[in-house]
């Protein structure tokens, strides 16, 4: 049977995919033998969603983040995006993010000055660290694209892509998301050490007692990634892809270990990211590949698990059924 | 005491059905055993298993929880205290509270017994050990202590025992080692017992193909009860008895255990039987022969009844098949005899207790046997009767051994015989190869020495002619040695180890010196053709003359059966000679012999047919006569039956098992019913009567005193004999095997189960198709494949998979699925390029992976049904 939940439109897959192989290229220049991590980043960003990067520090979610956003940042007449970054302490006011007003004297009134979360890329560190209070005033900003100060509402840019990281939250002086605001980041990524001849690669490259950042470059323009979200938007998905996502998120709710199952507003996330995550991997239709690979990144965060030997293992098993399904189908 | 859970329900129940009931089954068969040895137990086996069961039962589930032993153990012996007080307290009599307090005792014993052995299977990991070990000690003591221990008593009271010992601290130790939580817990206990219950089978199965020989010789020693092949060198008497009483082994067994409890030997048949030396008063008593035993088979070293005998003179009819006063006559039987001198014909009645209704026994050569009723006050004492006639040569008699010391008469008759036959030495006119056969015999040094031996005997008595040579031999057995003591002592338990026939005869003859019957004969027999006379042994019973009140009556008891020689002299024919020398210990103490049943009425009528009608109200019987005796003239009518009204007001209908009611006569029955009344008694039959004419003739209905049923074909196994039979030739090595080759087919299925999934697979994947199809069973048959080889996916997506498998092979899998997967997800239609590699992916990837694993992993792999249930089998989500 053929399945054609795609719309006519042919996806400029050429140039998509030359545009993501440039963005890969030049973040590989820095972060070295994590494919995976940026793939997923792009996904998000492709998404029109936001990503949390969790890890110990010193694992290069911080470069990562600024070489992503550098990829894409320039003069704002070249087309570049803007990118902002704050480091979140226990200290920080939500003021500190959104902006505030101040007294001009010389008009007499008071004007809005803009905080950094007017901009097209930002780099939340540490979001865990800060209270509560900024947590949530940010992952408002995330979900309704737009701030609100008093009685003037104040959008945000067009492309805003949040990139968060966070330490382990076993870690002393966080914290913790709790898991509605864990629910607003599409996708929640591990970056782990890379291997040992990676890393001994990185050493010789980092010799020099200079940063060596700078020599990153803008390769895409703004619309060039606004292009890729469209073309993103245009891509295949099966109907019993769509029938597996809804399966493994009933079979979150149904499992005895897992004590919150996945929301429904995850699994539509679940299909914008499986179909961001095709298109990143070159393809224009979504794969049991691509929903292998993005389960967990997708719906971990989102779950509360009974109990450890629950984490380990309740996802995978729900996932590795449905994947069994899905190779088992009989195509004619 | 704190109650909680010290195992799961699934191991209780694990231990009650692995432990607690193999060990209940153990308790009831060893109980039956010693019930048997012990008058104090009063035959109560079941209920004392019962106890015994309970206690452990109730024991292993009590302390599947918390209990502590002590206490629990403290209480109990509280509620026997406060039982055994009720008990006293309620008894009358002394007697009831004896007895009563007694079964108190057993089951107070055999409970307690029962709840430790629950606790050391609940919480003792060393009781099944030590149990075992009790068990097997208690068990050698009792084997130890029985008087006539034999192979096959020794071999039932051991080996379950020791099958049981290795089973129960198995089954304990896998129980105790399993974890309960573990998923499909009761699959793993099928399977481990399973597999055990295998590893026992081959084992035994192994011993009995490894040993069947032995096996066979020590059957064959001790008497294996199949019917004829009686060792007769070392055949037991005693299993003869129980041969031809009823055939079953057990009670042979029991036999010997009332034997050496002293109880009285149980009487087996009466026979009167008109034999008397020529004065006409004193009885001549002969031996009665239920079979030859002619053939000596050199291969298993045993002899052997064989029904192709030369000069076939064994006349064995079967009594319960023969209706009421109808005869059967075998004069074959008579010529075969080949004897003319000194022979006529002697009549015999035997009346029936412990032998079975189908056996028939009498003196040598006999050829009619013809069934009678038993008078009614006998009834319940004897079973059945038949007539027997036999063709019985003058000088033949049990007095050989037995001389009649002081008895002028019989002396005079043994000296005459004795002459009679000396005169007899020329065996040349007789048939070669009947005397090839009789004077059959095995050379090798064994026998040499026996032939040795019965040469110096009979060269020292200066014997020249047969005769003379078979009183020398008796006389050896009878002689005394220097001291004055007989060379040879009569013994029911000689104590000679299971050793091959010859040697066992040497042992006797040059060594030990003390055996029964069965020793003596074949000793005898060996030495006679050793000597070129002819000769066979006979098996049956020995006739001794106690009959000082009614002459000719003799009486049979199981301690009687007996095995002898026969000697052939030409004209005379077989004549019995009996070397076994008197057993002064059971042949003095007899009891005195009973009331001998009176004779039975003349029959006037008989009429043998099936019942078409039974009336049991008014007593009346319709049946269709067949064949009819009227005043001893025979008619019949099996072409055209005959309807007859019976009145059976003053039958009695019996049965071969004895006497029942009326009702027990149904339509269909084969009945024979006999008249004594008196109105028949003037009806004399006339010239042109036949069975319808005399029916005419004679009341309507017709009075008869005698209704015997006989059992149709069909119903043949009610009888025991034949039950045994039915039942004994069941061949367990055959079943064994059978089991076995039924799992080793089952087995290859299973093995073949994956490949031939395979293969179809394979196929499909090779036939033609649409490219969406093609792909589609190319990949299911890839994937499968590489699946039986062991490599599961793993929770790796296909992708990864095929990379793995690439990185493995060095294929070009990882394409193909990439285009399966555009091809199943997506709308677009293939590129060239794709195209292309789905044309060659199939047969180059199987092709490879086929190249680079071996043979014999692929063999292995695909002969492992669990990577195939694996493959087809959804994953669990844990």
């Amino acid at each position: 049977m053929e399945q054609t939940l795609y719309t006519e439109q042919s996806i400029h897959i050429d140039q998509a995919l030359q545009n993501i192989q440039r963005l890969v290229t030049n973040i590989e220049q820095v972060i070295r033998g994590k494919r995976t991590q940026i793939q997923f980043i792009l996904t998000a960003l492709l998404a029109k969603g936001h990503i949390l990067m969790e890890d110990n520090p010193g694992t290069g979610k911080t470069v990562m983040a600024k070489t992503l956003a550098q990829s894409i940042a320039g003069s704002q007449h070249q087309g570049g995006a803007n990118f902002k970054r704050i480091q979140f302490t226990p200290d920080l006011l939500p003021m500190d993010l959104i902006g505030s007003h101040i007294f001009d004297d010389i008009r007499k009134e008071f004007i809005f000055k803009k905080g950094p979360l007017f901009c097209n890329v930002l780099l939340a560190d540490e979001i865990n660290r800060a209270s509560p209070k900024v947590q949530s005033a940010l992952l408002e900003c995330m979900a309704e694209n737009q701030i609100t100060i008093g009685e003037t509402t104040y959008p945000l840019e067009q492309l805003f892509f949040t990139i968060a990281t966070q330490n382990p939250v076993e870690m002393e002086g966080t914290y913790p998301l709790p898991a509605a605001q864990l629910d607003r980041f599409f996708l929640k990524i591990y970056f782990g050490y890379v291997d040992e001849a990676t890393e001994l690669s990185i050493y010789k490259d980092y010799l020099g007692i200079q940063n060596n950042l700078q020599h990153i470059q803008q390769v895409l323009s703004m619309d060039e990634i606004l292009f890729l979200q469209a073309e993103a938007e245009k891509v295949q998905i099966h109907e019993e892809i769509i029938a597996a996502v809804r399966n493994i998120v009933w079979e979150t709710r149904r499992h005895p270990d897992i004590v919150l199952g996945a929301s429904t507003r995850s699994g539509i996330t679940f299909l914008k990211c499986l179909k961001a995550f095709a298109l990143v991997n070159g393809r224009t239709f979504v794969t049991e590949d691509d929903l292998h690979q993005i389960t967990r990144a997708v719906l971990d965060h989102r779950l509360i698990y009974r109990n450890k030997e629950g984490k380990q293992k309740a996802l995978g098993s729900i996932l590795d059924k449905e994947l069994d399904r899905l190779g088992k189908l009989r195509i004619s | 005491m704190k109650i909680g859970k010290v195992h799961s329900w699934k191991k209780v129940f694990a231990q009650v059905l692995l432990l607690v009931v193999p060990t209940a089954l153990l308790a009831f068969y060893l109980l039956w055993n010693v019930n048997r040895y012990y008058d104090i137990l009063q035959n109560d086996w079941m209920r004392q298993g019962l106890y015994f069961g309970a206690g452990m039962l109730i024991a292993t589930v009590f302390y599947g929880y918390r209990f502590r032993f002590i206490t629990t153990a403290a209480l109990l012996f509280a509620f026997y205290f406060i039982g055994y007080r009720m008990v006293a307290r309620m008894q009358v009599g002394e007697f009831d509270a004896f007895f009563v307090s007694i079964r108190f005792m057993v089951f107070a014993i055999l409970f307690s017994l029962g709840w430790i052995t629950g606790f050391g299977f609940s919480r003792s990991r060393y009781y099944t050990v030590f149990w075992s070990v009790f068990l097997l000690a208690a068990q050698i003591i009792v084997v130890s202590k029985s008087p006539n221990i034999n192979a096959q008593a020794l071999i039932s009271a051991i080996v379950p025992l020791l099958v049981y010992a290795v089973y129960i601290i198995y089954a304990a130790e896998l129980i105790r080692n399993m974890n309960e939580d573990e998923r499909g817990f009761a699959w793993f206990i099928t399977k481990r017992v399973g597999g055990f219950g295998v590893i026992l089978l081959l084992l035994v199965l192994g011993v009995f193909t490894l040993f069947k020989k032995d096996f066979l010789a020590i059957e064959k020693e001790w008497g294996d009860g199949k019917g004829g092949n009686y060792d007769k060198n070392k055949g037991n008497s005693e299993s003869m008895t129980k041969q031809n009483r009823d055939g079953s082994m057990g009670n042979k067994d029991q036999t010997q255990l009332s034997g050496s409890l002293n109880k009285d030997k149980r009487l087996v048949f009466v026979a009167r039987l008109d034999n008397f030396f020529p004065d006409g008063k004193t009885p001549n008593p002969l031996y009665f022969t239920a079979y030859y035993y002619t053939k000596f088979d050199t291969l298993t070293q045993t002899f052997e009844t064989d029904s192709l005998m030369p000069a076939n003179d064994l006349f064995k009819p079967d009594p319960s098949r023969i209706p009421l006063f109808f005869a059967k006559t075998d004069s074959t039987v008579i010529k075969n005899t080949h004897a003319t001198k000194n022979r006529r014909v002697v009549n015999a009645e035997i009346y029936k207790t412990l032998l079975a209704a189908n056996e028939y026994i009498a003196p040598s050569t006999a050829f009619f046997c013809q069934p009678v009723p038993v008078e009614n006050a006998y009834k319940d004492q004897f079973k059945s009767a038949y007539r027997a006639k036999m063709w019985v040569s003058d000088l033949n008699s049990a007095y050989f051994i037995y001389n009649p010391a002081g008895n002028k008469m019989l002396e005079n008759f043994q000296q005459e015989r004795f002459s009679l036959l000396r005169q007899v030495t020329d065996w040349s006119g007789v048939d070669a190869a009947f005397m090839k056969y009789y004077t059959f015999m095995p050379r090798d040094a064994e026998y040499d020495r026996i032939a040795t031996l019965a040469k110096q005997i009979t060269q020292k008595a200066g014997a020249t002619t047969a005769m003379d040579k078979m009183i020398a031999l008796r006389d050896y057995f009878l002689s005394k040695d220097s001291e004055g003591q007989p060379m040879f002592k009569y013994s029911n338990n000689p104590g000679i180890p299971g050793m091959p026939s010859a040697n066992k005869l040497n042992y006797f003859l040059f060594e030990n010196r003390k055996g029964y019957c069965a020793y003596y004969a074949g000793a005898t027999l060996f030495m006679l053709r050793s000597l070129g006379i002819p000769s066979r042994v006979a098996a049956g019973f020995l006739t001794v003359d106690r009959s000082s009140k009614n002459p000719g009556w003799y009486w049979f008891y199981e301690d009687q059966a007996h095995a002898w020689v026969q000697v052939y002299f030409p004209g005379y024919g077989w004549i019995d000679f009996d070397t076994t020398i008197p057993d002064l210990e059971t042949h003095e103490a007899r009891q005195p012999d009973g009331t001998p049943p009176l004779n039975m009425q003349q029959a006037y009528l008989v009429a043998d047919g099936k019942v078409t009608s039974v009336d049991t109200v008014t007593k009346k019987v319709q049946m269709t006569v067949e064949k009819m005796l009227f005043h001893d003239e025979s008619y019949d009518a099996a072409n055209n039956p005959v309807p007859l009204n019976v009145d059976a007001s003053i039958a009695t209908v019996t049965t071969d098992t004895g006497a029942v009611r009326l009702s027990a006569v149904k339509k269909g029955m084969h009945i024979t019913a006999a008249s004594y009344a008196e109105a028949l008694k003037n009806m004399k039959p006339q010239g042109n009567d036949n069975v319808s004419s005399v029916v005419k003739r004679i009341p309507n209905p017709t009075p008869v005193d005698e209704i015997k049923i006989i059992e149709a074909e069909s119903e043949k196994p009610t009888s025991k004999k034949d039950i045994f039979e039915s039942v004994e030739p069941v061949d367990w090595l055959r079943v064994l095997w059978t089991i076995l080759i039924a799992i080793a087919a089952l087995a290859v299925i299973v093995l073949a189960t994956p490949w031939l999934i395979w293969q179809f697979l394979h196929l499909r994947a090779k036939a033609g198709g649409s490219d969406r199809a093609r792909t589609f069973r190319q990949y299911r048959a890839a994937m499968y494949y590489l699946n039986q080889l062991g490599y599961y996916r793993n929770q790796s997506g296909p992708q990864q998979y095929a990379t793995e498998t690439d990185a493995r092979y060095s294929t070009g899998f990882s394409r193909f699925s990439n285009v399966y997967q555009k091809l199943k997800y997506s709308s677009l239609p293939l590129s060239e390029g794709e195209k292309a590699i789905v044309a060659q992916f199939y047969r180059p990837f199987i092709k490879t992976v086929r190249a680079k694993t071996p043979f014999k992993t692929r063999v292995s792999k695909f002969a492992n049904i669990y990577h195939t249930i694996h493959y087809f089998t959804q994953p669990k989500i844990k």
